[in-house]
């Protein structure tokens, strides 16, 4: 219970999604126990010797839990393991803010960019003197190339629906480019930001085919020097990258260590300086070595519950709602997410736009309006049904009995069933499911809701996110919110869809958390980007001893 | 000979036929769908359609497994969805490592088994050989992925001999990294070395011909290692080769615990994944491998034992 403010804090923090929240803000000072060692936002505390300027050279070994397995941005194999060492080769044409103090966009391969008043032209204007790591400029005939691939479903087979909308594109000269779209896509830029609109050179990948993938060439701060499946990819320098002085590691190495103990003990030895994916439960025993930093970066990562709305009780409104009051989601902090998790006011991941909580506040914990609201439902006798959730994870087990104990107290009989990821996945897609956890990791790609907002309002083919729910009217808000090109006024429109959705419920979203990552203290210049991805650019090793 | 060596040869054929159709059916039974996994949440219905078409996974499951056993024939093992190569290719680089591990963790139990078992067959029930039984059950007992936590726990991170993962070529690298997996891998194996030898020796220690060669005055470790050990080890080769299965199911863990980019890992993560083509191809080959063994320890014993032989009429 001493953690209340802390919690609130937090979630106020989620909510805006905001710089403020960073680094000394916000965390830690009443936290006490573990949170206090954990670095809250998606800035790091850094050590002392980080204040000092930065120093050039070295290597830094990263563990990381999921291995690199395609080199090729519009067509990833791996998901983190492939995004991450896709965003050190190649760069688009905007970025999420590398400093993750917001999630606006900056400058990428373009340093200047402008819509037209109905948001369907964009016009593109190159960085002068940008070049690729072979050392050829990036022209207009390339971003034009990049993005027509992009618009193609046939080639941007994975990431297709963040293409949607896209028309065509014109050279207007060598360092201009004009994008024509079909309709207004108000989250277009966030769209090209991420990796299937990476810009790659137009005439190695025509000459090369799908060997270009194999030796890549792109903006990227890094080029790749030896990619050795199954066991690491090491990166080096790329001396034409347009940051001045950046970046400032000779070289990058991820070793991939699906065995979350292994990388753990990897860090702890010095092998690796920087390792992603700590396990909640081993929070508390890292915060203890000296040596180590940990990181909790915040990211539109969430546990969300997906409810089937073809199973009766789960289509009754003041069923779902009863729910929401009966989840003790402080608990569920604090026993299993170390308190490092954030109580989430909207039933998407915490992303651009939303509502503080005190605009839209969060369910709290109240279990006598959570049983009277079942009383006044159609099930006031309760009901059963049944709870999927991935094996070989850490947590979902745990997770699994606390939801199944508190929903136990308004009548709700959970049975839980444990499943293989894929056999989850797969159930889900084929809405064979009471009540589901269907990704063991729940990300949005882009930072803003338009993504996750139409997936599940607003998606007919999709069945609702598989969910079977619609609501016309929330539809209809989304339709607008997505078509209006209008920053002020999305910023404006998108708290009354968050309050909608929240109210209405179609799924839960039980926690919003964050990546934990542990690095060295001797390793500077950790930003994280608004969607977690580290900008290794602006990492450097402050003494000799990471170095190996 | 020949007819024994045809009838061992067909039967060899029969199991991997038989280990090809249950993986085949297991795999497709099994929900889950390789493309689900690779393209994700975001991918559309079309575009999954698509790949699916691409792949075959449209067709009838007999067409699948007939395309699946005429290409393998013709050494063709498919290609990797989750991976985007060649299946061969993706093997091909991951054989190395593993098979290292599998040689290595072989020495580690012999060079680690042999001894013990002659101790404890040399006083039989005494003490020692109480020791060596409560240690070696003991580590048989554990687990393979706590064995090898602790092993990089208290040789790597602690004591820093070895480092605590990962995987490095050239002599000194394998020595390096591969000694403390290979330690997991031998140890659990050392147990089955000691049991069996220990009885083959206590056995063979009876015979007329060992206390003949005592009354002849041989020295005790020359009756030992020349007469007694040659005899009783032939069983425990038959053993170990029986284990191959064993050791290569082992790797899978050993591997993801120390990073070792070997085919166990690489196994693991395509059933993770239903990367249908490359669980197929693993499984048939990790079948091949200890078919092949089992089928050569057979011939040599009948090569040197002719009663193998004639039993097999």
């Amino acid at each position: 219970m001493r953690r209340t403010g802390y919690v609130t804090a937090a979630a106020v923090c989620a909510a805006i999604g905001l710089s403020a929240c960073g680094g000394s803000s916000g965390s830690g000072d009443d936290g006490g126990g573990a949170q206090a060692a954990v670095a809250a936002g998606r800035d790091s505390s850094q050590a002392r010797q980080c204040t000092a300027t930065p120093r050039k050279g070295g290597t830094l070994v990263y563990a990381r839990q999921s291995e690199a397995q395609s080199l090729d941005p519009i067509n990833l194999r791996n998901g983190n393991g492939d995004i991450f060492a896709n965003e050190l080769i190649y760069s688009g044409l905007v970025r999420s803010d590398p400093t993750g103090k917001t999630d606006d966009l900056v400058g990428g391969v373009a340093d200047r960019w402008k819509a037209s008043k109905d948001g369907k032209t964009y016009t593109f204007h190159i960085r002068p003197g940008i070049k690729f790591t072979n050392g050829d400029p990036v022209t207009a005939e390339d971003v034009k190339f990049t993005l027509d691939r992009f618009g193609d479903p046939k080639i941007n087979q994975v990431m297709s629906v963040v293409a949607g909308g896209y028309g065509s594109s014109k050279v207007v000269d060598p360092s201009t480019v004009q994008v024509h779209l079909t309709k207004p896509v108000a989250s277009f830029l966030y769209n090209i930001s991420i990796f299937p609109a990476f810009i790659v050179p137009k005439k190695l990948v025509q000459q090369q085919g799908d060997a270009f993938f194999k030796h890549p060439v792109g903006t990227g701060p890094y080029k790749v020097k030896e990619f050795v499946r199954g066991s690491h990819i090491t990166f080096e320098r790329n001396p034409y990258y347009w940051e001045k002085g950046k970046p400032y590691l000779d070289e990058v190495r991820f070793d991939f260590a699906s065995d979350s103990n292994s990388r753990m003990l990897a860090v702890k030895s010095g092998q690796a300086q920087i390792a992603d994916g700590v396990p909640f439960s081993q929070i508390n025993a890292l915060s203890g070595d000296q040596r180590l930093q940990l990181q909790s970066v915040k990211v539109p990562l969430f546990i969300g519950m997906w409810l089937n709305h073809q199973r009766k009780p789960l289509a009754d409104l003041k069923v779902r709602q009863a729910m929401q009051y009966a989840l003790d989601r402080k608990q569920i902090n604090e026993g299993i997410f170390r308190g490092v998790g954030t109580i989430p006011n909207s039933v998407l991941p915490a992303l651009k736009y939303d509502a503080s909580a005190d605009q839209v506040p969060p369910y709290s914990y109240d279990l006598a309006k959570a049983k009277q609201l079942m009383s006044e439902s159609g099930f006031a006798d309760g009901f059963s049904t049944t709870l999927q959730y991935p094996a070989g994870y850490d947590y979902y087990k745990q997770l699994g009995l606390l939801i199944q104990q508190q929903l136990g107290q308004i009548g709700i009989k959970v049975k839980l069933i444990e499943q293989d990821a894929a056999e989850v996945t797969d159930r889900f897609d084929k809405s064979d499911y009471d009540m589901t956890f269907p990704y063991p990791q729940f990300t949005s790609d882009v930072v803003v809701p338009d993504e996750y907002a139409t997936f599940v309002a607003n998606s007919p083919d999709l069945d609702g996110f598989f969910t079977h729910w619609s609501d016309p009217k929330i539809a209809q808000m989304v339709q607008e919110f997505t078509t209006t090109p209008d920053e002020a006024k999305r910023a404006q429109m998108w708290p009354d869809i968050q309050k909608a959705m929240l109210d209405a419920s179609p799924v839960i979203n039980v926690m919003d958390v964050p990546y934990v990552n542990v690095h060295g203290k001797s390793v500077c210049g950790t930003s994280v980007n608004a969607l977690g991805v580290d900008h290794l650019e602006d990492t450097w090793i402050a003494s000799s001893a990471g170095t190996e | 000979m020949l007819g024994y060596f045809l009838h061992r040869l067909a039967l060899a054929f029969v199991v991997l036929l038989g280990l090809a159709v249950a993986t085949f059916l297991i795999l497709h039974l099994v929900p889950g769908d390789p493309v689900l996994q690779t393209l994700g949440n975001r991918a559309t219905p079309e575009s999954i359609a698509t790949a699916r078409h691409q792949l075959g996974l449209d067709r009838s499951l007999p067409a699948q497994f007939w395309t699946f056993v005429s290409h393998a024939v013709r050494g063709d093992l498919g290609y990797s969805l989750t991976l985007n190569a060649p299946v061969s290719d993706v093997v091909g680089g991951r054989l190395g490592p593993s098979a290292l591990l599998i040689l290595y963790g072989l020495v580690v139990a012999l060079v680690i088994g042999v001894p013990l078992a002659i101790v404890a067959a040399l006083r039989p029930n005494g003490v020692v050989d109480h020791g060596i039984r409560l240690i070696t059950t003991f580590s048989f007992a554990m687990p393979t992925f706590w064995l090898g936590l602790m092993l990089a726990l208290i040789l790597g991170l602690w004591l820093k001999w070895f480092p605590v993962s990962g995987y490095d070529t050239g002599i000194g690298g394998i020595l390096r990294t591969l000694t403390l997996p290979a330690l997991t891998l031998g140890l659990s194996l050392a147990t089955i070395v000691v049991r069996t030898l220990r009885s083959g020796l206590l056995e063979v220690l009876q015979t007329e011909y060992i206390e003949a060669a005592r009354s002849r005055g041989l020295s005790e470790r020359r009756v030992i290692v020349k007469h007694a050990l040659r005899n009783a080890i032939m069983p425990t080769i038959t053993v170990l080769s029986v284990n191959l299965g064993f050791l290569i199911g082992g790797t899978v863990v050993i591997e993801a615990v120390f990073q070792i980019p070997g085919v166990g890992s690489l196994l693991l993560q395509s059933v993770q994944r239903r990367d249908y083509e490359l669980v197929q191809a693993l499984a048939l080959l990790a079948g091949a491998a200890v078919v092949l063994i089992s089928l050569a320890t057979d011939l040599l014993q009948a090569v040197v034992d002719p009663r193998v032989r004639l039993a097999g009429r």
